[in-house]
């Protein structure tokens, strides 16, 4: 029996009932990595240790609720003993000495780590056109991207490689690929999960979440990945729930936010279309739409492209060449050290962006830009404050559009940036946000986004798999030649 | 947004910029901050700050020393070290 395309939970029923064997479950995996290395989706593998580990699980039954499930890593997270690179150069030569404690949780439920994903370097793009280790191909078409920066975890759960995959999402970075590869992602509120492990590139804004194929299972993969961390400051203490237990609850009497400042006529028609055909579907599930206004929503990007800058400027200077990672070749002096090997390490988006969080950092544009933009973000969250008394949950298109070709973004950085629209806003607020498959556009998938109040995972994937039993745009596979 | 300022913030930043690619990153550099001059527009009089979405105080841990001393794991892996420390360049002659 074939295990492409499987979810987590069809895979755990096959196991239990022996359809399959750990074993071999993994060696089918490896199989299906091996018939997809074009989509490049893997930096590198951990076939070795994964096969161990199923050979034991194969002998000694173990009681995690993920025991033999196969996840796929982003390269952003430390693994103890196994490469990460977080998709740069700079850390090419990355043995970490620890795992993080998304990475540990997952792994003590008995999940194994089959691989490290590619992905946009240090997480920052939309395309995963910026990884030292080459583009990542979207299954749906080898010329079309699969967003980012998770790209990697996207493609490999698209294909049907895995059931699941771990992302993070500063910016939009689990929510946009998954609408542009067809899979279902949760960015949690910030502080749900823990962030100590994982490579900073925005502090304030970085959070992981699950990427999987429905968001039943997310609610499997968010039950075991959340945990209270003292190693993390911003870890919330607060109850976890059982965040499968409420999902098949009826959403009738749900109130759904529209956002008044989202202009759709601004989308292609057919993108324009999915949306009304989703809120009609809402509405047949017994939900009512609300018009909502975030007056300073149309601030989001302008908001990060200062705020995410700056924090990647202060969190980057640690890759400085002396206490891990590459260093460059014959250094002069420490200064010569310090400039070559970070000259040489970074890609030059990422070399932007600290030039951009440099100068709104500087003596003479801190007030100008920094605090201006965190004042702004204040107005941002109060906007969503004040929506949140009106209704349950917030409904945008996940993308301005479907998947994109490769290079077609040209030059202008503001032009990517922009493919963030509508992510944006529930990161600077700390909210979470899903995004789930909920049509096609010229043969391409395209997500819907969900964004909930404060800790209201629970109700987000409920609305999201009421969505998902009565429509079936999330179980669409790819066929591989859409242009 | 001219050369010289990306010259300072580069230096700043501790990047050096290809001669070559001097131009595109200047005019880059100088829409970038074009585009986040839009929040000009917004009155923020009186506004405090956001800094991190939580605002909660971090909570304290008891004051007890839990690291190991693990300096042999983290010295593997620097470019060069020898038994104690992380070695650079020569930094006073």
């Amino acid at each position: 029996m074939s295990i492409q395309f499987k979810t987590i939970k069809d895979l755990l029923t096959m196991l239990k009932n022996k359809d399959i064997s750990n074993k071999e479950l993994v060696k089918d995996t490896y199989s299906l990595i091996k018939s997809n290395v074009h989509l490049n989706a893997f930096v590198t593998l951990n076939e070795e240790m994964s096969l161990k580990k199923a050979e034991e699980l194969d002998k000694n039954k173990s009681s995690g609720n993920l025991a033999g499930i196969p996840i796929a890593q982003k390269d952003l997270f430390c693994t103890k003993d196994l490469r990460t690179t977080c998709g740069s150069k700079m850390l090419s030569n990355f043995i970490p000495p620890y795992s993080a404690t998304v990475i540990e949780n997952l792994e003590n439920a008995g999940c194994i780590s089959i691989g490290k994903t590619n992905m946009d370097e240090f997480a920052m793009g939309s395309s995963n056109e910026t990884s030292f280790y080459g583009n990542v191909a979207n299954p749906w078409g080898s010329n079309l991207v699969p967003g980012g920066s998770s790209g990697g975890s996207a493609a490999a759960v698209a294909a049907g490689i895995v059931s699941a995959a771990t992302g993070t999402d500063t910016g939009g970075s689990i929510r946009q690929p998954a609408s542009l590869c067809g899979i279902t992602g949760l960015k949690p509120t910030y502080g749900r999960i823990s962030r100590w492990g994982m490579i900073a590139f925005a502090s304030s804004l970085d959070q992981a979440g699950p990427m999987a194929r429905t968001a039943e299972d997310c609610a499997i993969m968010l039950n075991e990945m959340c945990s209270h961390d003292l190693r993390d400051t911003t870890s919330l203490d607060e109850e976890i729930p059982d965040f499968t237990s409420d999902l098949s609850t009826s959403i009738k009497g749900l109130k759904i936010g529209i956002v008044k400042e989202f202009d759709l006529s601004m989308l292609d028609n057919s993108v324009a279309q999915v949306f009304e055909e989703s809120k009609k579907h809402y509405e047949s599930l017994g939900a009512e739409f609300v018009e909502i206004s975030l007056p300073n929503i149309s601030l989001s990007v302008p908001t990060y492209y200062v705020v995410a800058p700056a924090e990647c400027s202060s969190n980057l200077s640690r890759f400085d060449g002396v206490k891990f990672g590459k260093r460059c070749e014959n250094p002069q002096n420490l200064e010569d050290l310090y400039i070559r090997t970070r000259s040489e390490g970074f890609g030059d988006e990422v070399k932007r962006r600290i030039l951009i969080g440099s100068y709104v950092l500087s003596a003479g544009f801190y007030d100008a830009y920094y605090k201006k933009a965190q004042q702004v973000r204040r107005l941002i969250k109060n906007d969503f404050d004040n929506a949140f008394k009106k209704v349950d949950t917030i409904m945008t298109p996940t993308t301005r559009g479907a998947a994109f070709s490769s290079g077609s973004k040209g030059d202008d950085p503001i032009q990517m940036y922009l493919e963030d629209l509508f992510t944006i806003p529930a990161n600077l607020a700390g909210l979470p946000a899903l995004s789930i498959p909920n049509g096609m556009v010229d043969g391409k998938p395209i997500g819907l986004q969900l964004i909930g109040n404060f800790l209201q995972e629970s109700k987000l994937l409920q609305i999201a798999h009421n969505f998902q039993i009565s429509s079936d745009w999330h179980l669409k596979t790819p066929s591989g030649d859409i242009n | 947004m001219d050369k010289k300022t990306v010259t300072t913030i580069a230096y700043l930043s501790r990047l050096a910029i290809d001669p070559k690619n001097e131009d595109k990153i200047t005019k880059d550099l100088e829409n970038i901050i074009k585009f986040v001059d839009q929040l000009d527009s917004v009155d923020t009089n009186g506004i405090s700050v956001l800094t991190n979405p939580l605002e909660k105080t971090a909570k304290t841990r008891d004051d007890k020393v839990t690291a190991k001393n693990r300096k042999d794991t983290f010295l593997e892996r620097a470019p060069e070290s020898n038994e104690d420390y992380f070695l650079v360049p020569r930094v006073v002659e």
